[in-house]
């Protein structure tokens, strides 16, 4: 029950926010803020109590598979709880950012954004994941050209259309479901799929894959997202690259795992994931632009985590988790830092930050310390993140999987030499000109800092949330304990 | 359906390519409506007139089309929205000048 | 050479799509089996629900969080509109004076501005027992206000109270759910009498909740139409 609360709570906030803008126009900052603040608490509460039994939600009176129902797993509520803390962050470092345009549609934006994503990580019925996937990604649309400068709005038309086309893909990947089992629920069209063996269903799961993958950014349906991360508000950026493309690839890998659990598919798409890991970090290291550059490295971590997804151990299933929980916090960080640098220096281009260091040294350390993490350094999250999947896939037989753990390595060196010519910008060149100097707000600093005592906590204290990752690897790949879960 | 995507790869102008999403988008919701025929059968809706449950069409893809329907509106009117603020900035609607952002 | 990849890439489309759509079972009475949920909707909806448009009942009862979800997507299309559209200085774009139409055009759409809201009502009131419901009829309603700003220019939509329309009616539907939460046991629960099928006043929640929808969506088109004529949100 505590879970539709964590769906409709934020969503009912953003339908009153009009009401609330009608009452006082700068209440709107604080409204994310006290919704997150909500949903991170209950996630919380939540999550020891169905670590082992998920609980699950009926609405509308009628058990599943009759109805629409929602399934609180460990895999989702995890999910949501990641949801809330980063959306929390970022929405305090939002209340001192954004400062032009119409805030109040900015928060609900915001607020529907997360409350889409919270809800399709914790649906169990196919056409309403597809729902709040659209509401993930329409609020999305609007959040990028937020502030209506020409760069934004052209990549949110390039996005636009290539998530629409995206959507419509998914919306026939379900029609050819629908027509052939007659139901939505997705444990009960696992039960059926055993008993029709046509090539249709292969078609199915391309269609779907291909919908979804559009947000996940998956390597040939990536275009617009070095695009749209880079020209949205830092905020959006940070939201955008840490959440959004998390809820992709989740639907990916529940459809992959959950209603097909076709086993040769997997090879096809880790190589996908592979590849993507490539070409993501090689066009991260010829970029200028600060914000593109991030923007490609998140396509080629996206590729690493579809990788170690589709190992499809336990222990791969485990690692990539990890690595996407370590990612959104990095990512977040590194998103949320660069903004304020990019806002005080005027210009995205590397070059212009040169030397910055020494003038905002708390928002450069986050920066250097998120980017350690993401290359793999030992004392930060993406280290054990990085461990983890190169020990699951060491596991898998054969010189195909040393060989690809070989491009792993290769692109985590690319990684590396891009994130550290980061930094010796930032601290070891001298400046050009004078820049103006801006004390970092307390609004932005708080967040930045509190993410970053997670990242190296997580990274101290790996083990932490391993018994986590464990059940929630264990709901994605157990086709059958879910099925026993959902339908009894 | 793929009259529409035909639309949307190789037309020029945003206004065109936007009408070539709105005609994908309606291929597919009939394909839908579609899914949920059964022959000889007529609209699920009780009234004096009509006989027993059984010779009516499924009515969930016809509830699923509603909602697709819908998001398919939402889509069009934010992409207008953005092509009036395009064309406010370029002067132009033809996608090959809009191109600032580049590699 | 744009023209010749898409051709291909379109055809081999089609091709994957006609082999698909053959396998699957279409025309024939593929929902036979008692536990596929068409089955049960049909047999069981009229009973349960009380209404007697099943297709309603399945919007609202069976799938009513897909019918929330659809109801915040129109409600981001507004706000999105509104934020992308937003612009400080408020040109007074009606400097040029706009030809005016024609009197017959007015005439005309004064008269017929009450009638379409009369019929968008109608039907949104009646979604229960005939085809229609609360989007269609918040799209008639919403194409009457069209209406109006094509002949009648002079009038103005009042902006502030549609947006107050939108923000009641969404938290009406949320608050109806939350209710269903405390007395039903589940969200969305129907908890009130069903009523004698065919009647107006039957259907449990079903017609308030469509009415809330109704006003929301005709109160939403008509904000997008309104940005996207007048270009102030």
């Amino acid at each position: 029950m505590v879970a539709v609360l964590l769906i409709v709570v934020p969503l009912g906030l953003a339908f009153a926010m009009p009401l609330f803008n009608f009452v006082s126009k700068h209440i709107a900052g604080y409204i994310p803020i006290a919704a997150m603040l909500c949903n991170l608490i209950l996630s919380i509460l939540l999550l020891p109590s169905v670590m082992e039994n998920p609980q699950i939600v009926v609405l509308g009176g009628l058990s599943p598979p009759l109805g629409i129902h929602l399934v609180a797993g460990p895999l989702g509520v995890g999910l949501s709880g990641l949801i809330s803390l980063v959306g929390l962050a970022v929405s305090i470092y939002a209340w001192g950012y954004i400062k032009q345009g119409a805030q109040d549609k900015y928060h609900a934006l915001y607020l529907l954004l997360l409350s889409g994503a919270t809800g399709a990580v914790l649906t169990g019925d196919l056409f309403n994941l597809f729902v709040f996937y659209e509401i993930l990604c329409i609020s999305s649309y609007a959040l990028v050209a937020y502030l209506g400068d020409r760069n934004g709005v052209e990549s949110a038309v390039k996005y636009l259309i290539q998530g629409s086309v995206g959507s419509g893909l998914i919306l026939v990947g379900i029609a050819i479901l629908y027509g052939m089992f007659g139901t939505l629920n997705m444990a009960q069209i696992a039960i059926h799929i055993k008993d029709v063996d046509s090539p249709a269903i292969f078609l199915a799961l391309v269609f779907l894959v291909t919908g979804f993958g559009v947000e996940a950014a998956v390597f040939p349906l990536n275009a617009w997202l070095p695009d749209a991360h880079s020209t949205a508000p830092s905020s959006i950026s940070a939201i955008l690259s840490g959440i959004a493309i998390k809820v992709g690839i989740y639907a990916v890998a529940r459809v992959l795992f959950t209603i097909f659990g076709v086993a040769a598919v997997f090879q096809y798409v880790l190589l996908l994931g592979l590849v993507t890991l490539l070409v993501g970090e090689i066009c991260a290291f010829s970029q200028d632009n600060i914000k593109r550059m991030l923007a490609y490295s998140s396509v080629g971590q996206v590729g690493l985590i579809v990788f170690a997804i589709c190992i499809a151990t336990p222990d791969g299933v485990g690692a990539g988790l990890f690595q996407l929980v370590s990612h959104a916090l990095s990512k977040a960080v590194l998103f949320l830092g660069v903004g304020y640098l990019v806002a005080c220096s005027g210009s995205m281009s590397l070059s212009s930050l040169n030397g910055i260091g020494k003038r905002m040294p708390v928002v450069c350390f986050a920066c250097v310390v998120a980017a350690f993490s993401l290359v793999g350094l030992p004392p930060f999250a993406g280290f054990a993140g990085k461990f983890l999947i190169i020990r699951a896939a060491l596991a898998g037989k054969g010189i195909f999987f040393t060989v690809l753990i070989g491009i792993v390595l290769l692109a985590t060196v690319v990684e590396g030499a891009y994130f550290f010519r980061m930094v010796q910008t930032l601290y070891f060149k001298d400046a050009k000109k004078q820049i103006e100097f801006k004390k970092t707000p307390a609004s932005a600093s708080i967040p930045i800092l509190a993410l970053v005592v997670l990242i190296v906590a997580l990274g101290v204290y790996p083990d932490v949330l391993l018994p986590y990752l464990k059940s929630a690897a264990a709901d994605l790949l157990n086709k059958a304990g879910y099925i026993k879960e959902v339908l009894g | 359906m793929i009259v529409g995507l035909y639309t949307m790869l190789t037309k020029k102008n945003l206004i065109k390519v936007i009408i070539g999403l709105s005609l994908f988008e309606t291929g597919i919701h009939l394909l839908l409506v579609v899914v949920g025929y059964i022959q000889g059968a007529t609209a699920p809706i009780f009234s004096k007139t009509t006989g027993s449950s059984a010779e009516m069409v499924d009515p969930t893809p016809q509830a699923l089309v509603l909602t697709a329907i819908v998001i398919g509106v939402a889509i069009l009117a934010l992409a207008l929205s953005l092509a009036i603020r395009l064309h406010e900035y370029y002067g132009t609607l033809n996608l090959r000048k809009i191109r600032e952002l580049k590699w | 050479m744009r023209i010749v990849i898409s051709c291909a890439l379109l055809i081999i489309l089609s091709l994957g799509l006609v082999f698909a759509l053959e396998q699957a079972p279409l025309g024939s009475n593929h929902i036979d089996k008692k536990d596929k949920p068409g089955r049960y909707y049909l047999d069981q909806g009229m009973e349960k629900t009380g209404a007697a448009n099943v297709v309603t009942s399945v919007v609202v009862t069976y799938r009513g969080f897909d019918t929330l979800g659809e109801v915040t997507i129109l409600f981001i299309a507004a706000i999105g509109l509104g934020a992308v559209l937003y612009s400080r200085k408020k040109e007074k774009r009606d400097q040029k004076e706009k030809p005016s139409a024609s009197l017959i055009l007015q005439t005309g759409c004064r008269f017929l501005f009450p009638l379409i809201v009369l019929f968008g009502t109608y039907v949104f009131i009646h979604g229960h027992l005939s085809p229609g419901g609360g989007f269609q009829g918040g799209v008639i309603i919403a194409s009457a206000f069209l209406l109006l700003f094509l002949g009648c220019k002079e009038k103005k939509i009042p902006m502030k109270s549609m947006n107050a329309v939108e923000s009641l009616a969404g938290i009406i539907f949320v608050g109806i759910g939350l209710a269903g939460l405390y007395w039903g046991g589940s969200f969305l629960e129907n908890f009130l009498p069903r009523g004698m099928p065919h009647m107006l006043l039957s259907g449990g929640v079903i017609p308030i909740i469509y009415i809330a929808i109704g006003f929301k969506v005709g109160a939403e088109l008509a904000g997008i139409v309104a940005g996207l004529i007048e270009r102030n949100p």
